[in-house]
């Protein structure tokens, strides 16, 4: 068979350990192989001596689908003029800045290294099309993470004080029907109570209609994802996003997950303190010491950054909140068929501005105080804190302290006064950084065969030319390959592919849908097997994509 | 020094955006950079002189000759200078025009004017849909300046306009002044059906009542408006019929609305 290689690159490969080791790399039918047999012949050879090798980026945390997204789309017709992507021979024409279009997200995406993105708010209801957006969305790997805890059928669970297991069953059919990789809580049960006229719900205030607190919310819900055998723990978005003082939130939703493995996220918004002038202080050392005790707690950042984009969440109490705020001044606040919210804020982050800049500063605090980079992620929360086109510009404020320094000096001085980031000397190395958007991301989400460059992985797979900019140097990388075929080639696409869709499949009681099915009867819709996406129809709606279905071991 | 002057070549038969060929734009460039400026003819790029013939090398003075009606955004976002069109434009003439001044010799497509913030359009024949209004997405409509209108105006004259002026010599459009959050509409022939829907704040000054009145929009009595002697000074002189308006016949039956947003608009219809 006719094989790939790649010779004399510097691999970079974290989770085998491997770091800046000259290797040759052999690609064979989409997969990395150990060395040729004797049957197979070298049909490509790319001499990248000197060159970084790193596997596919992968953004754990990225709205490109759903809802939200196109309402975000629909209500910013200007990002859409603003930003015109021309059709080549190849690609086609898109457009968008804040919210682009999938085809420019997608393109973007490849044209910077990345080779699978992951949808973290995917509202059950609207599952089919957010996979029919990201079926149409090419060169990525996608999945999403089904979002539950403020819908009904849930919260009447739990206030009749349903067992466990009944949870567990209910949350692992929400996967299949799906077709998900792991679930999402956004502001726990305060979707819900915002429709019963609560502006804010700690995390032990009840929910008005249904008597439940966030931290219930939380626990059932870790719970259930370990004990069904998902790899990625519960993605919590947590309660009171962007309030003044919301650490103790923080890290009392921690606490919640009792000892089980929990995944906060975008914990920027989440590290508030009150002391200062203003009440609004950083309390990133508090979150990351936390994180760096906890050993069952990731997160990843969700770091804004200065410029126009748009914020898109599932969490409407916060957003309206917000809407005052907008630039330019408009939002859309709105219930999803009474399976959660939705609240869309279009919005624009300025340097001179005290709580803009100190935020910047506090995502940098905590990428830097936090210890291990197998449990903090980069991303942006594309686009609520900035598009996902920034990474680049990113990596360089955390790979090099003069660059951040100097960035530091231009940001509103009051801002700067309040922040210890000029007394952090860390820099990131690639290695660490390989990690970060690497391996850490495939680890977490259980993806066995990507994020790393052993043989058997998929050969999704980096070469950049060194450059001590490393925003320079990770905006356009020189070779892109997915699944073995050479897609980009310094920083251009020559070939347009289509990823497949991760879910997992864990075992469960089928007898839930005799609860289920009376449910969607009465309240629903649609019918509860419409509502269900099978195999079949997602590799349909995704335009042919592949389904990448990975089991789960009980645990429970 | 001549005005540089764009000839198009023949009409094209998709839509060419024009809004780079500006005084502000162009300041400082050679003929030469500017003959090789690349414009996008539907999904085609296409070089400047392979469009028009560009005559004279003045860049404060721009003309444009031939059927410039698929030319759009002629004169966008420019702060001074003069722009002329010989015959028809094309739509988003003045598209956030910041000052100096663009006429236009026959008559414009939709949005002329959206986004102006300051400076002087001209409009000797009509101007289609939307003139000064805001195009989808956009919060606001012109937000300054001046636009004048020798024909008639379309649909929707002045929709969510901030700030200005706009008269118009002929007639306009349905639903004229909707959304409005403030500026003055001056028109000077009939008006179309629903003027004010949604009007916040603003002026709309007419010479007769529209056929259909929204309910929302209430009679609230004759009345002298002493400011209305010096708005008709400031515009004397002006080509069309509002540069000589007797500046003592300022009684009018004056209506407001839309109250169904509030109600801080006015109608003032001249007796």
């Amino acid at each position: 068979m006719s094989v790939i290689k790649l010779t004399g690159g510097r691999v970079i490969d974290p989770a085998n350990g491997v770091d800046d080791q000259v290797r040759d790399l052999y690609i064979r039918d989409g997969r990395l192989i150990a060395a040729p047999d004797a049957n197979d012949r070298i049909s490509a050879e790319y001499n990248i001596s000197g060159r970084i090798v790193m596997s596919g980026a992968i953004d754990m945390h990225s709205h490109i689908g759903g809802g939200k997204v196109n309402i975000a789309r629909e209500m910013l017709p200007e990002d859409h003029r603003g930003d015109p992507v021309e059709r080549t021979e190849l690609t086609r024409s898109s457009c968008g800045h804040a919210a682009p279009g999938t085809l420019a997200a997608g393109y973007r995406y490849a044209e910077m290294g990345y080779t699978a993105a992951f949808e973290p708010a995917l509202l059950p209801v609207n599952a089919r099309q957010a996979h029919m957006e990201m079926g149409d969305t090419p060169m990525l790997d996608t999945g999403g993470y089904a979002m539950l805890g403020s819908d009904d059928f849930l919260l009447r669970m739990l206030a009749a004080k349903e067992d466990q297991q009944a949870i567990n069953d209910y949350v692992a059919w929400t996967l299949h029907a799906t077709q998900t990789v792991g679930i999402k809580v956004v502001n726990p049960g305060a979707i819900s109570a915002f429709k019963f006229n609560q502006r804010k719900l700690d995390l032990d205030e009840q929910n008005a209609f249904y008597g439940i607190t966030p931290r219930e919310i939380v626990k059932v819900l870790s719970r259930a994802v370990h004990d069904l055998g998902v790899a990625k723990p519960l993605h919590v978005h947590a309660s009171n996003l962007g309030v003044p003082g919301n650490v103790d939130t923080t890290l009392g939703t921690m606490d919640a997950a009792e000892g089980l493995p929990v995944h906060l996220t975008h914990i920027q918004f989440h590290s508030y303190g009150t002391e200062g002038e203003r009440k609004f202080s950083s309390a990133a050392a508090r979150i990351a010491e936390a994180i760096n005790q906890k050993k069952n707690v990731s997160a990843d950042v969700g770091q804004i950054l200065f410029g126009q984009t748009v914020t898109a969440s599932g969490d409407n109490m916060v957003q309206y909140r917000n809407a005052g705020h907008g630039s330019p001044k408009k939002s859309v606040i709105m219930d999803i068929e009474c399976d959660a919210g939705c609240g869309v804020v279009p919005f624009k982050y300025k340097d001179q501005n005290f709580v803009n800049a100190l935020q910047w500063a506090i995502g940098l605090e905590i990428f830097l105080m936090v210890d291990d980079p197998w449990r903090i992620f980069l991303t942006t929360d594309h686009p609520n804190g900035a598009p996902f086109t920034t990474y680049p510009h990113l990596i360089k404020l955390l790979m090099d302290r003069s660059f951040r320094n100097a960035m530091l000096d231009t940001i509103n001085p009051d801002a700067r006064a309040m922040s210890n980031l000029a007394g952090l000397d860390r820099e990131y190395s690639l290695y660490e950084i390989a990690i970060m958007t690497r391996a850490g991301p495939a680890k977490l989400i259980g993806l066995a065969d990507r994020g790393h460059l052993a043989p058997g992985a998929a050969a999704d797979i980096v070469v950049y030319k060194e450059d001590a900019d490393r925003e320079r140097m990770f905006e356009k990388p020189e070779l892109v390959f997915k699944d073995g075929e050479l897609v980009v080639r310094d920083g251009r696409i020559v070939k347009v592919v289509r990823g497949g869709t991760h879910a997992v499949k864990p075992e469960f009681d089928i007898g839930i849908e005799k609860k289920i099915k009376p449910y969607f009867e009465r309240f629903h819709s649609v019918r509860m097997n419409n509502f269900k996406i099978s195999d079949d129809e997602l590799c349909e709606c995704g335009g042919g994509s592949k389904l990448i279905a990975h089991a789960c071991r009980k645990r429970g | 020094m001549s005005a540089l002057t764009f000839t198009l070549r023949s009409a094209p038969a998709q839509r060419v955006d024009a809004g780079m060929l500006t005084p502000t734009a162009l300041a400082g460039q050679a003929v030469s950079d500017i003959a090789a400026i690349m414009l996008k003819l539907g999904k085609r790029a296409l070089r400047a002189d392979e469009l028009f013939d560009i005559a004279g090398d003045d860049t404060t003075d721009i003309v444009f000759r031939g059927d410039c009606s698929k030319l759009e955004r002629i004169g966008a976002g420019m702060k001074s200078g003069r722009v002329t069109v010989d015959g028809d434009a094309g739509p988003y003439v003045g598209q956030g025009l910041l000052g100096g001044t663009i006429t236009v010799a026959g008559s414009a497509g939709a949005f002329c004017a959206t986004g102006m913030k300051g400076g002087r359009i001209d409009i000797v024949g009509n101007v289609g849909e939307s003139a000064g209004g805001a195009i989808p997405g956009e919060m606001k409509g012109m937000a300054g300046g001046l636009l004048l209108v020798g024909g008639n105006a379309g649909d929707r004259l002045g929709d969510r306009m901030r700030r200005g002026q706009i008269l118009v010599g002929g007639n306009a459009g349905d639903y004229c002044g909707t959304r409005m959050i403030a500026g003055t509409i001056a028109v000077a022939g009939t008006l179309g059906a629903y003027p004010a829907y949604g009007m916040k704040r603003g002026t709309l000054i007419l010479n007769a009542l529209p056929a259909q009145m929204l309910p929302t929009i209430v009679d609230c009595g004759a009345h002298r408006l002493g400011f209305l002697s010096l708005l008709y000074a400031s515009w004397k002189g002006l080509p069309g019929p509002f540069g000589a308006l007797d500046a003592s016949a300022c009684t009018v039956r004056r209506y407001m609305g839309d109250m169904a947003v509030g109600g801080r608009g006015e109608l003032l219809v001249r007796g």
